[in-house]
């Protein structure tokens, strides 16, 4: 298989999807792209306005309630699928901690957000050692295809 | 005056080379180690590269984007929903180096997100988010300007069904893939629920490593099956072509959310790696959730080194070391409860067990206990928490105590936000770490917010050091609702 194969593939993918999507997708509303009224700051509770079940995320309100449980695993949320974050969150706001490249830790981005669940407080140059021993997948989720050129400085 | 004491001939712990002085930072560190013949003298004559783009034509670019956007969009401006989010930080720090140098740090850094909505009134948006950095002083990073390309997409979202399509770099994450890329993406769901969703492009990576490449092409999709409120289930299938440990990564994956009964909830995730043939990483979780007040969740969470960082492109994962050993397995038992007794007042706990297959590093336990009060219409936050681990080996072992508070009387807003650490085994022959952050900010305008920081931090690596950082805060828009 060439290396433009795949790129082949996928493109003739989409295009098929494309075709049987617009005909065959179902009749649930889609969740607007953007929250229709302004939030209150601070942790959102959607079940101060909405019940049971979302249009986006076909999941009870509940699901996605943003308590310390919630935030400690959206990923297995957002796997599959992000439409209702999108509604509320930009894009831009997962990539605050999901970025490629990037030399600011989150909490000194938002060292006025300390409410926030910012990794890294203090000086976790010390602590990350401890962590990376012990549970090295929860660095790997983003670190392990990041470029931090400060990394190398030991990790050779 | 902004000082920082720097120890000299410092053994880092779990580095294979002594370094002839270290300078750090509360954002970030780098080590200069007598075998890198970047210094000279004790002079700093620049730090390494990486094989990465500098970015040094990003900044550039990033300002003529937010420029220009609007008049690209000008044509469809008066359907249009625009906005769009500038974040400046200026930082300041000092670094006294060994010989008595001292550097001084002054990043500034422009952090860019616009978001175009409703594009000539059909359901297409573009999404853009990137950064870039000047140093007005000192080089902090890998030369005087960097930068990065976060995202830049076209998106369709369909009117029903929630179906859509992204063009460009995006990030993403669905099922196994959990990618930044520069391609296609779609996702559509049939009226009987079930659904398909595929995606290819180039991926967006990084190595740390000089002399290692990325991988070339990156595609895959999901099917899946979901009923509202009841059930959603999928395979998924990822393939990337790359330099892996020699070999494609290619993976094979499961998800699932099952509402078993109203309150309660079951997920489950399993990635399967084909590349060398294990189970990369499997995580189940049982959720319970009665209400707005109440969650509480337990779960089993197991990975394989040699399976699930097979991709990675940062060596620590992938070469057996003193630090890891890639032949290691984890299995971890955890849970999690978080309980509004009352409103505003907020009681979380947290714990986790963690087991190794090798005696090191060992296995340890992770205990969590917090409290938190929000008052001022949910504007402000007071928050205390306390963390224990303890662990087989004393070298993993530490306390962790942190108290923060915000307050934000009218269109003033200050937050304190002090975090100790206490390690059983001193590092670098300290025991204990302190990091204090204050903040001070004024809303100037709806739309213009001003705060600036000063850090104080004192620990193994940090004798005193203070860091001062100022902050801009732009959020324009055009349409009603939500701010992003």
């Amino acid at each position: 298989m060439t290396r433009r194969a795949p790129f082949a593939a996928v493109f003739g993918a989409v295009l098929i999807a494309l075709l049987v999507g617009c005909s065959a997708v179902s009749q649930t509303p889609s969740v607007p792209p953007k929250h229709p009224e302004e939030l209150p700051a601070g942790r959102v509770d959607c079940l101060e306005c909405h019940k049971d079940v979302s249009t986006g995320a076909l999941k009870p309100y509940a699901s996605v309630r943003h308590s310390r449980v919630f935030i400690d695993s959206h990923g297995t949320y957002a796997r599959q699928g992000q439409n209702l974050c999108a509604s509320c969150h930009a894009p831009a706001f997962c990539q605050t901690c999901h970025a490629g490249k990037e030399e600011m830790k989150p909490n000194t981005k938002m060292g006025d957000r300390p409410d926030r669940r910012a990794p890294h407080r203090g000086d976790y140059l010390i602590t990350h050692r401890i962590d990376g021993r012990l549970d090295p997948g929860s660095c790997f989720r983003c670190h392990g295809n990041k470029n931090d050129s400060r990394c190398k400085q030991c990790h050779k | 005056m902004i000082r920082s004491f720097v120890a000299s001939n410092h053994r880092i712990p779990d580095c294979r080379f002594w370094v002839s002085k270290i300078v750090v930072d509360s954002g970030g560190f780098f080590f200069e180690s007598m075998f890198i013949p970047n210094t000279v003298l004790g002079v700093r004559m620049g730090r390494p590269t990486t094989v990465i783009s500098s970015g040094k034509r990003l900044l550039p670019s990033i300002v003529a984007i937010s420029l220009l956007l609007p008049l690209l969009l000008a044509g469809t401006a008066r359907a249009a929903d625009l906005s769009v989010s500038s974040s400046t930080y200026l930082r300041y720090y000092e670094r006294e180096l060994a010989g008595g140098n001292k550097n001084t740090f002054a990043p500034l850094y422009e952090y860019l997100s616009a978001d175009a909505a409703n594009l000539g009134g059909a359901p297409v948006a573009f999404h853009f988010y990137g950064w870039g950095r000047v140093d007005l002083s000192d080089p902090s990073g890998s030369g005087k300007e960097s930068g990065d390309l976060g995202s830049a997409y076209l998106e369709y979202l369909h009117p029903k069904g929630n179906a859509q399509m992204k063009l460009g770099r995006f990030f993403l994450a669905e099922g196994v893939a959990v990618e930044t890329l520069d391609g296609a993406f779609f996702k559509v769901t049939t009226p009987v629920g079930i659904g398909i969703s595929g995606y290819g492009g180039a991926p967006v990576e990084q190595s740390i490593l000089d002399n290692t490449s990325k991988g070339d092409s990156l595609y895959g999709g999901r099917v899946f099956f979901v009923r509202p409120g009841f059930v959603e289930m999928g395979v998924s299938y990822l393939k990337e072509k790359g330099p892996f440990q020699g070999k494609d990564r290619e993976l094979y994956g499961g998800d699932l959310w099952l509402r078993v009964a109203p309150p309660v909830e079951f997920t489950a995730q399993a990635t399967y790696n084909r590349s060398t043939r294990g189970m990369a990483s499997q995580r189940y979780a049982l959720r319970v959730v009665p209400g707005s007040r109440f969650d509480i969740s337990a779960g089993y969470e197991a990975y394989s080194y040699k399976d699930l960082f097979q991709t990675a492109l940062h060596p620590i994962f992938i070469t057996p070391s003193a630090v890891i050993d890639n032949t290691d397995k984890v299995q971890t038992i955890f849970g999690v409860l978080d309980w509004e007794v009352v409103s505003g007042l907020t009681f979380e706990l947290a714990a986790k067990n963690i087991r190794h297959d090798k005696a090191n590093p060992g296995n340890a336990n992770r205990g969590e206990a917090g409290v938190r009060y929000t008052f001022n219409d949910k504007k402000d936050v007071f928050g205390l928490s306390a963390a224990a681990v303890t662990a087989d080996r004393d070298e993993n072992e530490y306390q962790e105590f942190r108290g923060f508070v915000s307050f934000s009387p009218a269109k003033l807003r200050l937050t304190l936000d002090a975090l100790t650490q206490q390690y059983k085994q001193a590092i670098s022959g300290k025991k204990n770490a302190h990091q204090v952050v204050a903040s001070a900010g004024y809303k100037v305008r709806p739309y213009l917010s001003v705060s600036g920081d000063l850090t104080y931090t004192q620990s193994p690596t940090f004798q005193q050091d203070y860091a001062g950082l100022l902050r801009a805060t732009l959020e324009l828009g055009t349409a009603t609702g939500g701010k992003k």
